[in-house]
């Protein structure tokens, strides 16, 4: 019996990823970069959540490609501004 | 191919409703911040991320509460799983009082829905979001008293989508830009 299951490892590390955002935003590491950080963290969590509590690794392959390519598209609008702020200066 | 995803297909129709129209928002919300880079910098500056942040850790918490309910009623042990689901729930009910805990702190500021275009789309897209919320609630809270497993499996997916919302949310209203 294993001690620690997937949905335990995911809660881990989605509380992790959670805390290394904060850390970020917090630390007032904002533009490009700091915002692809915290980006990049909000994809792996919410893939990581599809699949691990939501089941979707055992689902079809056409559903967990739809919830990432959303994932995607909506951190790709949310790297808009910064993208856009370092363009204007 | 509805029915090869874990729970009632209805569910996830309603889902997939769901998250185009949350995506939809979180475009409007980006691209308006995009074009209005300093409104929405003053706006963000006065949220607290801390209270963000704590909320996200409340609801990635319900969820694993919840998905683990779910292997324990397939394992078939009824105590666990209530017990599992009861904690989901109190989880969002605190995740539920944190989040008005911080209007009212927005409202004493003197901050509303009409301050600017930064604080409407907050109000929008934070209030849409926790009215979900209270749906998830009162979801799991009957889900539990049915407690089969295919029930279960039903009302957590609508809960794990409310969590992915938040998710997706709170680095977009109080972290980026």
């Amino acid at each position: 019996m294993r001690i620690v299951g997937d949905a335990t490892r995911t809660w881990a590390l989605l509380v992790l990823l959670t805390l290394l955002s904060m850390v970020t935003g917090h630390a007032g590491f904002h533009g490009l970069a700091g915002s692809g950080i915290v980006l990049a963290a909000c994809v792996v969590k919410g893939r990581s959540m599809l699949m691990d509590f939501l089941k979707l690794r055992d689902g079809p392959a056409g559903w967990r490609a739809l919830f990432a390519g959303w994932l995607v598209l909506i951190a790709a609008s949310a790297w808009i501004a910064p993208a856009l702020s370092v363009l204007r200066n | 191919m509805l029915s090869d995803l874990p729970g009632h297909p209805m569910m996830w129709v309603l889902i997939l409703t769901e998250i185009v129209t949350f995506g939809l928002l979180f475009i409007t919300f980006a691209v308006t911040g995009a074009v209005h880079p300093e409104v929405f910098a003053a706006g963000r500056a006065q949220l607290d991320p801390t209270l963000g942040g704590m909320n996200t850790i409340i609801l990635i918490t319900s969820g694993w509460l919840a998905a683990l309910a779910v292997e324990a009623c397939a394992a078939e042990r009824r105590r666990r799983t209530r017990l599992l689901v009861a904690g989901a729930i109190l989880l969002g009910c605190a995740f539920a009082a944190v989040k008005i805990a911080e209007y009212a702190a927005k409202r004493r500021m003197g901050i509303g829905l009409e301050t600017d275009m930064f604080f409407t789309l907050y109000f929008l897209l934070t209030g849409f979001h926790l009215m979900h919320v209270v749906l998830g609630i009162v979801i799991l809270a009957a889900v539990a008293l049915d407690a089969s497993l295919e029930s279960l499996k039903t009302g957590t997916a609508f809960w794990h989508m409310v969590d992915l919302v938040w998710v997706v949310m709170f680095p977009l209203v109080y972290l980026v830009g």
